[in-house]
């Protein structure tokens, strides 16, 4: 990005052998190191291969797609698939629960790897920062269903959580996952708890690259420890924050259907049931393949204004962005 | 020089890596395709010495066979070797044909045949039935089964790569179904080929009026060869109590929901806290039990006049609403009826806590009576008034397994005729319901296959359970004459009862508002699907609500006038064309 201003300031000056000139110094570049080339050769290729290739395929969103017949020979139908979608009776349902779910996802799940992280960096004992680490990044890797199985124990009748929760608020629960305000919770806090671990790890890594003269500098001034954490490791981590953000923002619309379709029911629809529960329990009666391309190029056309206008903003506040 | 040479060795080390990942992942499949494919050839190499009977008239064997409780090698090869069946009796209303004109086929053919895995059979080449069978035909051939959990997947890419097998196994998973799959060009029509290639599954189908019309399309057509039973299986599906609690309570096996409702109450004063294990979050609060009693089925059935009805929106379903809230009021069903998965489901029921279960009694069997020795009796769906017959909408026309289709790409499709419909002879029937001969099974007196103590099915050399010797040595779900009352180990094993449950239920329950299979147009189909999954997210969401008290049962008001406004008036007609077609099939 740096680099762009000063590629014009040079073209400026000598306008016409402005490209040769790159050329003659792309030309040395690949000569000297050609092997380094090679080998983004694949990375490049599978890029156009699986990522730009079969992105015309998105067209049979508006098509009836037969795969026998190929995509060529399948009829249009131009929207009707978006329009079925849009005017279903509970399109205004699936698409909120979507929203709400990953804004829950990102005011707690996206700031609890942030604050673990701080804490983590604070300690100093390496031992037990260690232990810590790992212990917290296990639940990463068990799967999702052995996952939900553990959260449907939990919120049972008489699981631990639900006696919790009886003991804090004085009522009478039967099993949690019954009731539909309590879903967000549930789904988002045991997100958090698979994954803060894991997460954190890029903030960690970032944390470790803070230059320990500012932090020097700030015990001489007298900074506590609260101080050096709000003044110093998080603005050296800010970048990474915001990154991070955008990406997490340009995914508001997405949603997985595995994880909800294992804890949801029919008491918790209207606030569980999401576009992807939606459509895969519409898949179950007729499976359509240009009526989920559709529904799949909805989200990614909302989820890319978003990131677009995340973007946009976080260039004009803090000079960080993606591009 | 020196860098260079050393990079040019480092490519090269790498590039072999790359070829050698590329190879392995590839050599996989191709590797062991090669491999089956020469041990077919192998095999049959082999069996061409054996002479096959081809002969029509056979020399009568049920003298040596039948009753035989310890064949010789030689009567075990004349069984499993040669088409003589007459050993065979005709045990079934409609007597199974035996046109063996077609075997061993004419010419030399591998037949390539697709089909979803099973987790119990590790190689489907080497299935003992099947090889069998290809001795038997003298028609090769080669499966291909995609890796468990990517059938879909494989599935869709093998059909938009173009390039098919001869025939498929479970045609349906054609996007828009079998018949979408035929008017497509994927499958072959059959129609006109059936009566000549296929003189078994012909004489089968037509030899029952129910079969006839279970097996063929609207306009007539035959599409493929379909799973057909000798009778409707049993309904696998029912109210279950434990038998202590009708000690322990005293009580008969109730009958009227008033008569549950006592039962219930009393079974919880005697100590089980939550009497009925009501459902779960995989959707059993609608199982027609219940529900049926007040008329309010859980979907489609046919009512009275022949006309198709949608249970949610019968007159009486503000009763039963009523009387279910009332019940979880008063603690009869399990807390946690809403959301326990299948083993909290599961574990409550082998608790102190059940006294009743609506479940399947083979899947009871297992986890009451022979993991935790808790016997139980089957009782009759409820009915509302004392004297009047329970009824369900569970039905099993005769059509069972799964179904073959031929691909229009086949270029042997008279072979794959010929295989196919093998299946549908009385030695297909011996051989892919009850195994080989002698090891698996043996022939009583009447000339019925049975499992002896001794069959591999109940003592496998490889020590495993009967779940996977099911699987193992005998095909489950096959295009054939399924005799599941018979040849289902789980069914027929010593002591279990849970085959005679099933069979009360079907004997002494009203079938008739049961839904036909019927089938629809592609422009009906997406749009059923359509309203069926909002009318069903929307009766899933109002019922549960009331029954646990959230909403009241007044609510039921305003989701009938929210189905009509999805549009249940043309969900209905939609169901009622394809019944009227059915009718006049």
């Amino acid at each position: 990005m740096k680099s762009t201003p000063k590629v014009k300031e040079a073209g400026g000056v000598l306008n016409a052998p402005k490209s040769s000139r790159l050329q003659s110094v792309l030309k040395k570049d690949l000569n000297k190191h050609w092997f380094a080339y090679m080998l983004a050769i694949p990375v490049l290729v599978w890029y156009i291969v699986f990522c730009y290739g079969p992105m015309w395929g998105v067209a049979i969103a508006f098509k009836d797609f037969k795969p026998l017949l190929g995509f060529a020979e399948s009829d249009w139908v131009g929207f009707k698939h978006f329009i079925d979608f849009f005017q279903g009776p509970y399109f205004w349902r699936v698409v909120k629960n979507t929203l709400m779910l990953n804004v829950w996802g990102l005011a707690f799940g996206f700031t609890a790897p942030i604050l673990l992280a701080l804490l983590l960096n604070e300690v100093r004992n390496s031992k037990f920062k260690r232990v810590v680490q790992t212990i917290t990044y296990m639940p990463h890797f068990i799967s999702l269903v052995v996952v939900c199985g553990i959260i449907h124990i939990f919120t049972a009748d008489e699981g631990i959580i639900t006696q919790i929760v009886q003991l804090i608020t004085g009522k009478e629960y039967t099993s949690l996952l019954g009731y539909s305000s309590f879903f967000r919770p549930i789904y988002t806090f045991s997100g958090i708890w698979q994954d803060i671990g894991w997460n954190s790890i890029i903030y960690l890594a970032a944390m470790s690259t803070v230059n320990p003269a500012l932090y020097e500098a700030a015990e001489i001034d007298g900074v506590g420890r609260i101080g050096k954490m709000w003044h110093i490791t998080l603005p050296q981590i800010r970048p990474i924050i915001v990154i991070l953000f955008i990406f997490a923002v340009g995914g508001l619309m997405a949603s997985g259907h595995e994880k909800i379709i294992l804890l949801y029911n029919p008491l918790t629809y209207d606030t569980a049931d999401v576009i992807a529960s939606y459509v895969y329990r519409r898949g179950l009666r007729e499976a359509s393949l240009s009526f989920s391309a559709a529904v799949g190029l909805f989200s990614a056309i909302i989820n890319f204004l978003l990131l677009w206008l995340t973007n946009r903003i976080a260039k004009r506040t803090s000079e960080v962005s993606l591009w | 020089m020196n860098t260079r040479s050393k990079r040019i060795v480092n490519l090269a080390i790498i590039s072999m890596l790359i070829m050698l990942v590329l190879s392995a992942c590839s050599g996989n499949s191709g590797g062991s395709n090669g491999g089956t494919n020469k041990e077919n050839g192998q095999s049959n190499e082999g069996n061409s010495n054996q002479a096959v009977n081809t002969d029509q008239n056979f020399d009568d064997i049920s003298a040596d066979i039948r009753g035989n409780k310890g064949p010789t090698q030689e009567q075990i090869d004349l069984v499993n070797a040669t088409l003589n069946d007459t050993y065979l009796g005709d045990v079934f209303e409609e007597v199974i044909p035996s046109d063996y004109s077609a075997y061993p086929f004419k010419e030399e053919v591998v037949l390539d045949v697709w089909m979803p895995a099973n987790s119990d059979i590790p190689d489907m080449n080497a299935h003992a039935v099947q090889k069998q069978i290809e001795k038997l035909t003298g028609i090769k051939v080669n499966f291909i089964t995609p890796p468990i959990g990517q059938e879909a997947d494989s599935f869709t890419l093998m059909i938009s790569s173009g390039d098919l097998p001869d025939i498929i196994i479970d045609p349906g998973r054609y996007p828009g179904g079998f018949e979408a799959g035929v008017n497509d060009g994927a499958y072959l029509d059959l129609t006109d080929l059936m009566e000549q290639y296929a003189p078994n599954y012909t004489a089968w189908r037509n030899s029952n009026e129910m079969r006839r019309k279970t097996t063929v399309t609207d306009d007539g057509r035959l599409l493929g060869f379909y799973g057909i039973a000798p009778y409707s299986e049993w309904m696998w599906f029912g109210m279950l109590i434990k038998q202590e609690a009708l000690d322990k309570t005293g009580m008969d096996v109730p009958n009227t929901i008033e008569e549950w409702h006592a039962f219930l109450t009393k079974a919880k004063e005697v100590g089980y806290s939550e009497p009925l294990n009501y459902g779960s979050n995989y959707g059993q609060i609608f199982t027609g039990i219940l529900n049926g009693a007040f008329g309010v089925w859980d979907w489609t059935f046919l009512d009275e006049n022949g006309k198709v009805g949608w249970g949610p929106a019968q007159p009486q379903a503000k009763d039963y609403l009523a009387t279910m809230q009332q019940w979880n009021k008063e603690g009869l069903l399990n807390r946690d009826w809403a959301t326990a998965d299948f083993n909290q489901r599961m574990s409550t029921a082998i608790s102190d806590k059940t006294a009743a279960m609506m479940d399947s009694p083979d899947t009871m069997w297992s986890f009451w009576k022979q993991q935790n020795n808790i016997d139980f009796v089957g009782a009759l769906n409820p009915v509302l008034n004392e004297g009047d017959k329970s009824a369900t909408t569970y039905r099993n026309f005769m059509r069972t397994g799964v179904s073959a289709a031929i691909t229009t790409q086949s270029e042997h499709v008279e072979a794959a005729m010929a295989w196919l419909d093998f299946n549908y002879t009385k030695k297909g029937w011996e051989m892919i319901n009850y195994g080989e001969y002698g090891t698996v099974h043996l022939v009583d007196e009447n000339g019925m296959p049975y499992y002896h103590p001794e069959s591999y099915i109940y003592n496998d050399p490889d020590g495993q359970p009967v779940a996977v010797t099911l699987h193992k040595y005998r095909m489950h779900n096959w295009p054939n004459i399924r005799d599941e009352h018979h040849s289902n180990p789980l069914i027929v094993s010593e002591g279990s009862y849970s085959g005679d449950i099933r069979k009360y239920w079907t004997e002494n329950m009203d079938a008739s508002v049961a839904m036909p299979p019927i089938s629809f147009t592609k422009e009906e189909a997406s749009r059923e699907a359509e309203l069926g999954n909002q009318l069903s997210t929307l009766r899933n969401e109002y019922f549960a609500k009331i029954i646990k008290g959230e909403l009241p049962v007044d609510a039921y008001d305003k989701f009938l006038s929210e189905a009509q406004k999805m549009g249940l008036d043309e969900f209905l007609s939609i169901h009622q064309a394809a019944l009227d077609r059915y009718n006049n099939r």
